[in-house]
């Protein structure tokens, strides 16, 4: 049973006058424990879809389901919650909290999922241990390399045990070996604890350690 | 639970500095320009407070205690005579010239009373014997004098209104509203000494007998000295106070300069914590993207509001109360109730909450797919 489906999902922005139609009738569906690429050209509603199946943004129209629950696009304030338990992202950017180590910087997403005190620390050590970054636990982003700050990113994003892991473009800034490491290091920790995992990317790599590829262009998956 | 607030805050070490300077500049300036306020109030009520009178029968409509209009001193008479009083003296309070041996001209307010020692005037001797003014031309001089008429010592004589007057005793804490030192001299010497004075008083100081009904006696004696007012003490204080803070337009003065110091810290910290949320919009986006709500980057704007304050009142407060020492040196008063520094406590949070609200502003606006902009 999928873990998210997507049944139609249709989103415009309106850019000065005109109604730009960003998805047009998109439907995916995410199996727990498979690894899914999606790719397109810039401007083919890959970010778009990717933030309304990470309830950031809502569609006009369509069904989102997410571990069995729908997505009323009604009500945006309920987005929050589904977000907090389950979804976790991973930015191209990393979007560390450059003033917080990197054991607090996972544990404060874990303090955002309602876990708090000995508990979250706990669980946010055993997160680090994942990405095999427990001695660098005291780190602040600044101190830590490219591919530590990614995997960091990845220990927060699993922290809390969310049902989908959504990743923007997480090789773009990253050397091609240190890309690879991250994606075997991704895809392994989404198989382990049976997350399904979205990888937006334009990164050939990616493909080699999906399940499955998806295209997407001018709104539309081709495949 | 990890504090993003106070790491974020303390992370960026100068802007945190430029906060702390801004509501520490501000929590100095209101606190120092409102304690020297309340110490000029202070000066411009003193006596008032020092003398146990229960009424001050003045003339009609004077101002406040400095500026007294004179009346026939025999009305003191028909005062003793009211039922339920036991004790009634005039006083004088007047500005008198004294001429100082550089040939220079200083004023000093005269009190002059029968008995000193029956209305506690003056409250702080430092040298000299008050029961001594009425045995000749003496004066009490208040210490504070010495910045304005020079160095004097007991012994010395001066000239007051053309008469000369030798300094027995010295006063301390004895200045009016405006700084102006007061001397102390016997009620006939002051007669005397300044002659518009002849047979006049200022005011005549009342003290009830004990169960007497005071509104009685002030219906009797207000019933016989008409052309006259009748103030309790208290009343009689917050004429004086109230003649300095809004008939002078010192208080509107004083209303301005605080307003504009909480002005200066509302901007600074407003700026401060606008910048600091527009640096910080992508973080805040990606508490969003992690599950947070407005609720909890409102929380952390609040938060970096509190700590700024409390930090910033400490910074403030620190230099306002050395600075009493300061300006005792310089014959002027800081007065800093426990009121001043609660309400000031309080003004500064609600002053830095109020600066933050303008990033909550902001902040409810982030849309949370920015965390996917490069």
């Amino acid at each position: 049973m999928p873990v998210l489906q997507a049944n139609e999902i249709r989103k415009s922005f309106k850019e000065g006058r005109e109604l730009v139609n960003v998805l047009n009738g998109v439907s995916l569906s995410l199996e727990p424990g498979e690894v899914t690429a999606l790719e397109g050209p810039s401007g083919s509603g890959k970010t778009t879809l990717l933030s309304i199946i990470g309830c950031i943004l809502t569609p006009n129209s369509g069904d989102l389901f997410i571990d069995g629950e729908r997505v009323d696009p009604k009500r945006s304030d309920r987005l929050p919650g589904i977000r907090r338990r389950a979804i976790g992202f991973v930015f191209q950017q990393f979007n560390l909290f450059p003033a917080l180590t990197a054991l607090e910087n996972v544990e404060y997403a874990l303090n955002i999922k309602g876990t708090r005190g000995p508990e979250a620390r706990s669980q946010a050590q055993t997160a680090l241990d994942k990405v095999g970054l427990s001695d660098r636990r005291s780190f602040l982003p600044r101190d830590l390399s490219g591919g530590q700050k990614q995997r960091i990113a990845i220990a927060r994003a699993l922290a809390g045990n969310p049902k989908v892991l959504l990743a923007d473009e997480p090789t773009a800034n990253l050397d091609s070996q240190m890309g690879m490491q991250i994606l075997d290091l991704f895809r392994a920790l989404a198989k382990q604890e049976n997350r399904a995992l979205l990888i937006v990317t334009h990164d050939a790599k990616v493909r080699n350690i999906s399940d499955r590829v998806v295209r997407i262009q001018d709104g539309r998956l081709l495949n | 639970m990890v504090d993003l607030a106070r790491k974020n805050l303390l992370h960026d070490k100068l802007r945190f500095a430029i906060t702390i300077s801004g509501v520490a500049f501000a929590v100095t300036l209101v606190l120092v320009q409102i304690g020297l306020f309340l110490g000029l109030l202070d000066n411009a009520t003193i006596t008032i407070e020092r003398i146990p009178a229960d009424f001050w029968v003045t003339s009609k409509n004077t101002p406040n205690v400095d500026f007294a209009h004179t009346f026939p001193d025999s009305r003191v008479q028909r005062v003793r005579s009211v039922p339920g009083v036991q004790t009634a003296d005039n006083l004088i309070v007047q500005f008198m010239n004294v001429a100082l041996p550089s040939g220079a001209e200083e004023s000093t307010v005269v009190y002059a009373l029968e008995n000193f020692e029956r209305w506690g005037l003056p409250w702080k001797v430092v040298q000299g014997n008050v029961s001594d003014l009425r045995r000749g031309a003496y004066v009490f001089l208040d210490a504070s004098a010495a910045k304005r008429f020079g160095p004097f010592e007991l012994g010395d004589y001066r000239e007051f209104a053309g008469s000369r007057l030798k300094i027995i005793g010295v006063t301390k804490e004895a200045r009016s509203f405006t700084t102006t030192p007061l001397s102390f001299m016997d009620f006939d010497l002051a007669q005397r000494v300044f002659t518009n004075l002849s047979n006049r008083a200022s005011y005549i100081l009342v003290k009830l007998a004990p169960g007497a009904d005071p509104e009685a006696v002030r219906a009797e004696i207000r019933r016989r000295l008409p052309f006259n007012d009748v103030f309790t003490r208290r009343e009689w204080a917050s004429r004086s106070r109230n003649y300095w803070i809004i008939s002078t337009g010192l208080g509107l003065n004083m209303f301005i300069t605080v307003f504009l110091g909480c002005l200066v810290g509302v901007v600074v910290v407003a700026q401060t914590l606008y910048t600091s949320t527009m640096e910080h919009l992508k973080e805040f986006g990606t508490v969003k993207a992690i599950g947070g709500g407005n609720s909890d980057i409102y929380g952390i704007l609040a938060r970096q509001a509190t700590i700024s304050a409390l930090v910033g009142f400490v910074f403030g407060a620190i230099p306002s109360y050395l600075m009493s020492t300061l300006i005792a040196r310089a014959d002027l008063k800081l007065i800093i109730p426990p009121a001043l520094w609660t309400g000031v406590f309080v003004g500064t949070i609600v002053m830095c909450l109020g600066a933050a609200l303008i990033s909550f502003r902001k902040v409810a606006s982030i849309d949370p797919a920015l965390v996917f902009r490069t």
